[in-house]
């Protein structure tokens, strides 16, 4: 649905994106993730037709972005910026109603009723968008995005400066038009959000460092430590671990233990019936993932 | 239909900031004021009448002699004809404001960017804005006309109200008038495509204006006049240049780096 092949964009000497390639499938969300500058929005607008890229393709919903295809595809594309873009002196209706007219919807006043119902803009349906709150302005922002049911959403910091419950809204919002088939791209620094929104998440710093399921990225800067949170000082069964594992490296990691195993999926069966034989009061056993903010962290700081 | 819904955002906002419309009102008046000062009320104080001027009198002559006309009405007509070109051409420069800031202003206020990412075309964007200033301009000097003529009616001398009702007063009003106004303002916009800054844009929008006032006032000597039929070919003139413009407009206007290097 959206295809982006070796996507690179010069501005004069410098490289603000570099031989980026990545897909996001119909049904799908995918989260791009990356510090201030790493070329985000630049890949953004290259995917919505409003910047050229220097070298690459761009293939929304089947059809290649040229110059000659750019208005019919852009049709076919939501995409909200990072600023909301509203003209402060007319109301939140004659905003999405010109928007209507730009892309010809045919019902435009009940199209425009509904996206107001469901971004609860009803009320403020005849207010200058001048006089509203950050958060509102952006509900509008978001409406308008949507109004001609796209297939595609390319979405910058859709939630930026939302309060949680309009955040929850938004995402909520996402959930269903994924269910509906859209293809999501959502441009975020919100690690939180990547993680609750996205399908896949992908980390962009000039390069595109990585893309994939959130576990599966995690997984790859797990540790291989098991954590065993134990009632009580769990100091007392350090010798039943090490007994239960010889080699093992174990440590007390605050009211757990933390066991680096050879072969945890052997190991660890014979681990826990050694420390509920010691008499230890198990609570929980888990292999030690890393958060999303740690591999983020990884990728961004490794790379040069 | 885009440029139809884009022509209406813009009198929607206008209709919201009517003061935008100021200047064009400001000048529209003191272009009214400013003939009928000059052959009605300056005559009538000095008790001089403008016949009583050989010199004037033998200028005026190139505006046409009518039989039914005094000396008096003769001056008038000549001087009503010149300011009547006057009248319709500097509204534009008021106007101007308006077409400097429509790039400009759209990206300053961070709308220009969503509103690029719809099928609108550059083509239908800039029309859109052109018309945008043109209408009111155009809707403002109508109104202004008839006051123009209204008083020609009530204050000139017997007769020069119906020697204006001319071809070429007709070819001034719906030829060149339009298509001046048609042609700067084009510039100004394609200007305010290409600057960060609306007043940079205004400044060379004026500039086209420039040639027809020299024009116009070239005209005041006597030396020449502009027949009807030296208007209308004037007049195409200036709409062929406005279609080159628009070509032009829409080849310059770089949407890469509107977005990406203005700040």
């Amino acid at each position: 649905m959206i295809r982006a092949t070796g996507l690179t964009r010069r501005f004069g000497t410098r490289t603000a994106v570099n031989d980026v390639s990545f897909e996001v499938a119909r049904g799908e969300i995918v989260a791009l993730l990356g510090p201030n500058g790493a070329g985000k929005t630049t890949t953004m607008r290259m995917l919505a037709g409003l910047i050229a890229p220097t070298s690459g393709v761009v293939t929304l919903d089947g059809v290649q972005l040229t110059r000659a295809t750019g208005s019919a595809v852009r049709s076919r594309i939501g995409f909200l910026t990072e600023s909301p873009g509203l003209w402060d002196r007319l109301t939140v209706r004659e905003n999405l109603s010109v928007y209507a007219g730009l892309y010809g919807l045919a019902d435009a006043e009940r199209t425009i009723d509904r996206a107001l119902e469901i971004f609860e803009l009803t009320p403020r349906a005849g207010a200058r968008t001048a006089e509203l709150s950050k958060g509102t302005r952006q509900k509008v922002a978001l409406a308008r995005t949507l109004l001609h049911d796209p297939v595609v959403l390319l979405l910058d910091e859709p939630t930026s400066g939302l309060d949680p419950e309009v955040t929850r809204a938004v995402r909520r919002l996402l959930d269903e038009r994924r269910a509906a088939g859209c293809a999501i791209l959502v441009s975020t620094h919100n690690l939180d959000e990547a993680e609750r929104l996205a399908d896949r998440v992908a980390v962009l710093q000039e390069r595109l460092l990585a893309i994939d399921r959130p576990a599966a990225l995690r997984q790859r800067l797990t540790t291989g430590r098991l954590i065993v949170r134990v009632s009580g000082d769990p100091s007392r069964y350090v010798e039943a671990a090490l007994r239960s594992a010889p080699g093992a490296e174990v440590s007390v990691d605050g009211v757990a233990l933390a066991v680096r195993l050879a072969n945890p999926e052997q190991q660890t069966p014979a681990l826990v019936a050694a420390l509920v034989a010691a008499g230890a009061p198990v609570l929980e056993v888990r292999v030690e993932i890393p958060a999303l903010e740690d591999v983020y962290l990884h990728l961004t700081q490794q790379d040069p | 239909m885009r440029i139809r819904t884009l022509v209406t955002k813009e009198f929607l906002d206008l209709a919201r900031n009517r003061a935008a419309l100021l200047p064009v009102v400001l000048v529209t008046v003191l272009s009214l004021v400013l003939p009928f000062g000059i052959a009605v009320v300056v005559p009538a104080m000095t008790g001089r009448g403008l016949g009583d001027d050989a010199d004037l009198v033998k200028v005026s002559a190139v505006a046409g002699i009518h039989g039914d006309l005094s000396d008096d009405g003769h001056v008038q007509l000549f001087l009503f004809q010149q300011f009547l070109m006057l009248f319709l051409l500097t509204p534009i420069t008021g106007a101007m404001a308006l077409a400097a800031h429509a790039i400009v202003g759209e990206k300053q206020a961070r709308t220009l960017e969503p509103l690029l990412a719809t099928p609108v075309t550059t083509y239908e964007l800039l029309t859109a804005k052109v018309i945008g200033a043109l209408a009111p301009t155009l809707a403002i000097s109508l109104a202004g006309l008839a006051i123009y003529f209204a008083g020609i009616l009530l204050f000139g001398a017997p007769g020069v109200i119906g020697a204006m009702a001319s071809a070429r007063t007709f070819v001034l009003i719906f030829l060149v008038a339009p298509a001046a106004a048609l042609l700067s303002l084009q510039a100004a916009i394609l200007i305010s495509s290409r600057v960060n800054d609306a007043r940079t844009a205004q400044q060379f929008g004026v500039l086209i204006i420039l040639p027809l006032t020299a024009i116009l006032v070239a005209q005041f000597t006597g030396t020449f006049w502009l027949s009807a039929w030296t208007l209308t070919l004037l007049g195409l003139g200036l709409l062929g240049l406005w279609v080159l413009l628009t070509l032009l407009s829409v080849a310059l206007f770089e949407r890469e780096s509107i977005l990406t290097r203005w700040k």
